[in-house]
C-alpha cells in the first residue's frame, strides 16, 4: 500500500499537508492502489473471483465535502473505473458534515461508519478508511473534543477488524504545532508530512514528503524519509512523480 | 467491413454547453464561465469553472479593487445572458456603478456591422488608443541583435479579445455605466435579482439565510448558469456580527451547494476587515483557500507608500492562494496561465519559479499584470558609485506579506543593514541605519558625497528630482 512508501497495511498513517501543496494525490493515490490491487487479485487463479456481495466496502472515505465529480475525473486517469465501484458497493462516500438540525456531533456519523465496519466480512485483507479534512471539521463548527474522540473511537474499530486508516490534516500555520495536531501526532503510527517548496511554486517540483514516526509505531519496520533528505514530487494529472531531492531523475 | 466506428462527437460529451461559457482546455469535464477580466481569466486557469466559488480578499481599507471585481463578474453574467443573483443589502447601489461596453462599441454595434473592432495593439500588450502614461512607439523597426529577432515583444499581460469576437470575456469600460433600462430589463425578466441576507442581528442568523436563498435560486432551474455574487461578505452592514466560524462554515456550505448544482458559481469579496491573515488567528487566509475552490488577495499598495513608490505603474499586489481544480490533481492554471509562467518553465529546464502578479485600475479598465523589479537604480540613471545591495524582496505564493518598510526586511537580507532603493528621480541612494530615523537633509549629503566624487567642488551637489509624495521617514504627523 503506498508507493514508494511501504507502509504496511492496518496501520493508522495521519497526512499533513499545506495549502500550496495538498496532499490530494496521496488520498487518490491509496484508494486507486487498493481497488487496483483487489482488480489483480480478483484475476489471478486460485483466489477468490470476486468479492461477495455483503462483504463490505473495501474503501471508506468519510469527508466533509463529498466531491464525487473530482473522485471519479482522477480516478479515470489512472485507469480505475470508480463509477462502476461505486454502484458494486466496493466504495463508498460518506459525508460527516451534514447535520441533522442545529446539532453538531460526529457521534450518528460514528455509529454509521462502525456498523459498516463490523459488519464487513474478515476475508479481504486490505481494507481502507480515509478520514478527509480533521481540520474542515473543526473550522466549520465541530468541537476540538467532539473530534478527537472521534478519531480515537474510529481509530480503534479499525485495529480491531485490521483496516488501514488515514486521517488527513491541513496545516495553516506552518511553524507552529497545534493542540489537535499534538493530539493527532500522539495516536498515529505514521506521520506523512506534505510540505512545498520554501521557495515558492516552481513548475518543476510541486513539493516533498517526509515519513516519520508515529507515537505508536514499533521501530525499524519502515524506511523513514528524513525532513532534510525528502521526496519530492511533481504532480501530473496522473499521478505524482517522486525523485530525491536535488536530483532530477525522469523530471527534468 | 471496418470495424472501426467513428465516434461521434455530439454524443462524446454528455455535458451540456452553455452559453457564454467555453469548455476547460484541461479537461473535457469542466466548463469556465469568464469572470470579465481577461487576465483574471488567464490567472484562474481560462476562467472560473462551473461549481466553484472563487473568492477574493481586498485588505485595503481605503480602496475598493474587491468590488470592482465583483462589478465585472456581475457586469460579465449580464453581457452572457447567465442568471446573476446579487447577495448585499445595499445591491441596488452597488449595480447602479457597474461598467457597461465602452460608447465606441456601442455606437458600432447600433450601426449593425458584423467584423469585430480591432483595437491598436501597445508594445505593453495594452489595446485602448488613448491609455495614459504608455509609451507610444514611434518607430517600430528597431535594429536588434539577429539572434532577438524571432522573440515575442516584451509583454506584461494577455490581450483582450477583440470586441465581438465571442460570448465570452466581453470587453467593459470602466468610463461607462450600465444603462438602467438594461438593468431594469434584466430585473423584470428574473435574469437579474437580489437578495438581502436579512436577520443581521442574528449572530450567525445573516449566512444561514443567505444559503437557504442561494439554495432556492440553485434550484430553480438548470438551464442556464447562474453566478452568485457577494460584494462584501462580512461587512457589518449587511451581515451583522460575523465570526471566523461563520464565515468557513458559510463558504463551505457554499461550496457544498454548488457541487450538487454544478450550473451554479460564486464569487465572493471579503469585507476588508476579514481579509488580513490575522483576523481570527493566523493562517486565517489559508483556511479561507482550503474552504473554497479558488483564492486570490489583492493587497493594494494604498497603505504602503514605500511600496507605491517602488512600483510607480501598478497599484497593489496579487497574492494567489488557491486555484480552482474541480476535475484534475493539477490546477488548470499551472499549465496553462500565461502571466504565471510555470508552464512555460516546466518543460525541461528545471522549472523557474512562478511569475510575481500584481494589478492596475487604469481609467479605462483592471488590469492584472506580471510584475517586474526595475533595473536598479532605475532605468535613467547613470550608476557612478557602487550599486545598492538588492532592492525590495518579494515573495510569492507562501502567503507572506510583502512590506518594503526596510527596517523589518533588513534582519533578513545576509547584507546586513543596507537597503537600496529604487527612485525615479535624480541619482540619489538611500542607506538606512537601524538606529532612529536619519533625517532627510543628512541623507541627501550623504548621497552627494558619494556621487560626486570627480573634481569642481564648487558645483552644489545636484539636488534631488523633487518628489510629490508621501515620505515616510519624515517624522510622522501622529506620532505623539
Amino acid at each position: 500500500m503506498f508507493s514508494p512508501f511501504d507502509i504496511p497495511s492496518g496501520a493508522f498513517t495521519l497526512i499533513t499537508d499545506e495549502l500550496s501543496a495538498p496532499a490530494d494525490f496521496l488520498l487518490h493515490g491509496a484508494v486507486n492502489a487498493c481497488l487496483k490491487e483487489q482488480a489483480t487479485k480478483a484475476r489471478v487463479p486460485g483466489l477468490r473471483a470476486k468479492p461477495e456481495s455483503g462483504a463490505g466496502p473495501m474503501v471508506l472515505v468519510l469527508s466533509s465535502l463529498v466531491d464525487l465529480a473530482k473522485w471519479k475525473a482522477v480516478a479515470s486517469k489512472q485507469n480505475v473505473n470508480l463509477t462502476q465501484h461505486i454502484t458494486n458497493g466496493t466504495v463508498k462516500f460518506v459525508d460527516v458534515a451534514s447535520t441533522e438540525g442545529s446539532e453538531m456531533v460526529l457521534s450518528e456519523a460514528f455509529n454509521s461508519v462502525s456498523e459498516i465496519i463490523r459488519s464487513s466480512s474478515s476475508e479481504i485483507s486490505e481494507r481502507l478508511v480515509i478520514l478527509d479534512d480533521v481540520s474542515t471539521l473543526e473550522w466549520i463548527g465541530f468541537s476540538p473534543l467532539d473530534i478527537m474522540r472521534f478519531v480515537r473511537a474510529l481509530r480503534i474499530a479499525c485495529h480491531k477488524a485490521n483496516w488501514t486508516f488515514i486521517v488527513r490534516y491541513h496545516v495553516v500555520t506552518p511553524n507552529e504545532v497545534d493542540e489537535q495536531l499534538q493530539q493527532l501526532l500522539g495516536i498515529c503510527t505514521y506521520h506523512l508530512d506534505v510540505r512545498p517548496l520554501y521557495s515558492g511554486r516552481s513548475g518543476a517540483v510541486s513539493g516533498e514528503i517526509a515519513l516519520h514516526l508515529g507515537a505508536a509505531a514499533r521501530q525499524d519496520e519502515v524506511k523513514l524519509i528524513k525532513r532534510s533528505g525528502s521526496l519530492q514530487y511533481r504532480l501530473l494529472d496522473t499521478g505524482p512523480v517522486y525523485f530525491q531531492k536535488g536530483t532530477s531523475e525522469g523530471v527534468l | 467491413m471496418s470495424s472501426f466506428k467513428r465516434k461521434d462527437p455530439s454524443k462524446q460529451s454528455n455535458l451540456k454547453s452553455y452559453e457564454g461559457t467555453r469548455v476547460s482546455p484541461a479537461s473535457s469535464s469542466t466548463i469556465n464561465t469568464s469572470t470579465g477580466i481577461s487576465s483574471l481569466d488567464d490567472i484562474l486557469g481560462g476562467g472560473l469553472p462551473l461549481s466553484c466559488s472563487l473568492v477574493i480578499a481586498a485588505p485595503d481599507l481605503h480602496s475598493s479593487y474587491g468590488e470592482l471585481v465583483q462589478k465585472y463578474w456581475v457586469a460579465e453574467g449580464l453581457a452572457c445572458g447567465h442568471r446573476v443573483c446579487v447577495i448585499d443589502d445595499y445591491a441596488e447601489d452597488f449595480l447602479r456603478d457597474l461598467m457597461w461596453y465602452p460608447k465606441s462599441a456601442l455606437s458600432v454595434a447600433s450601426g449593425a456591422t458584423s467584423g469585430g473592432i480591432k483595437e491598436k495593439e501597445g508594445p505593453l500588450g495594452s489595446t485602448f488608443e488613448d491609455e495614459e502614461d504608455e509609451p507610444t512607439p514611434t518607430d517600430r523597426k528597431v535594429k536588434i541583435a539577429w539572434r532577438y529577432e524571432q522573440m515575442k515583444p516584451f509583454q506584461t499581460t494577455v490581450s483582450t479579445p477583440s470586441l465581438t469576437s465571442e460570448n465570452y470575456c466581453h470587453v467593459f469600460d470602466l468610463t461607462s455605466r450600465v444603462p438602467t433600462p438594461v438593468v431594469n430589463e434584466k430585473l423584470v425578466s428574473g435574469k437579474l435579482s437580489l437578495l438581502a441576507p436579512g436577520n443581521p442581528n442574528r449572530t450567525g442568523g445573516a449566512t444561514m439565510s443567505a444559503l437557504r436563498q442561494v439554495e432556492q435560486v440553485l434550484q430553480e432551474q438548470s438551464t442556464v448558469p447562474i453566478r452568485i455574487c457577494i460584494p462584501s461578505l462580512g461587512s457589518p452592514a449587511t451581515w451583522g456580527d460575523i465570526t471566523p466560524s461563520n464565515v468557513l462554515q458559510f463558504l463551505h456550505s457554499l461550496r457544498g451547494l454548488l457541487r450538487k448544482y454544478p450550473h451554479g458559481c460564486a464569487s465572493i469579496t471579503l469585507a476588508p476587515h476579514l481579509s488580513s491573515d490575522n483576523w481570527s488567528g493566523s493562517g486565517w487566509l489559508q483556511k479561507v483557500g482550503w474552504v473554497t475552490d479558488a483564492s486570490l488577495t489583492l493587497a493594494a499598495f494604498s497603505a504602503d507608500p514605500a511600496l507605491s513608490a517602488t512600483f510607480p505603474s501598478h497599484h497593489g499586489i496579487v497574492h494567489i492562494t488557491a486555484l480552482p481544480s474541480p476535475s484534475t490533481l493539477v490546477a488548470p492554471s499551472d499549465r496553462f496561465s500565461t502571466l504565471r509562467g510555470l508552464a512555460s518553465s516546466a518543460s525541461g529546464f528545471g522549472g523557474s519559479g512562478e511569475n510575481n502578479l500584481a494589478f492596475k485600475c487604469t481609467r479605462k479598465r483592471l488590469i492584472f499584470e506580471t510584475l517586474h523589479l526595475d533595473l536598479d537604480g532605475g532605468v535613467s540613471e547613470r550608476r557612478t558609485s557602487a550599486p545598492s545591495s538588492t532592492a525590495v524582496e518579494l515573495t510569492t505564493a507562501t502567503g507572506t506579506s510583502i512590506s518594503a518598510s526596510a527596517a523589518a526586511k533588513s534582519h533578513d537580507h545576509s547584507q546586513g543593514t543596507c537597503n537600496g532603493h529604487v527612485s525615479s528621480g535624480g541619482p540619489r541612494i538611500d542607506i538606512e541605519f537601524e538606529g532612529p530615523a536619519v533625517p532627510e537633509e543628512k541623507k541627501a549629503v550623504v548621497a552627494g558625497e558619494l556621487i560626486a566624487p570627480s573634481p569642481q567642488p564648487e558645483t552644489r551637489p545636484k539636488k534631488p528630482k523633487k518628489k510629490v509624495a508621501f515620505f515616510s521617514d519624515r517624522p510622522d504627523v501622529y506620532d505623539f
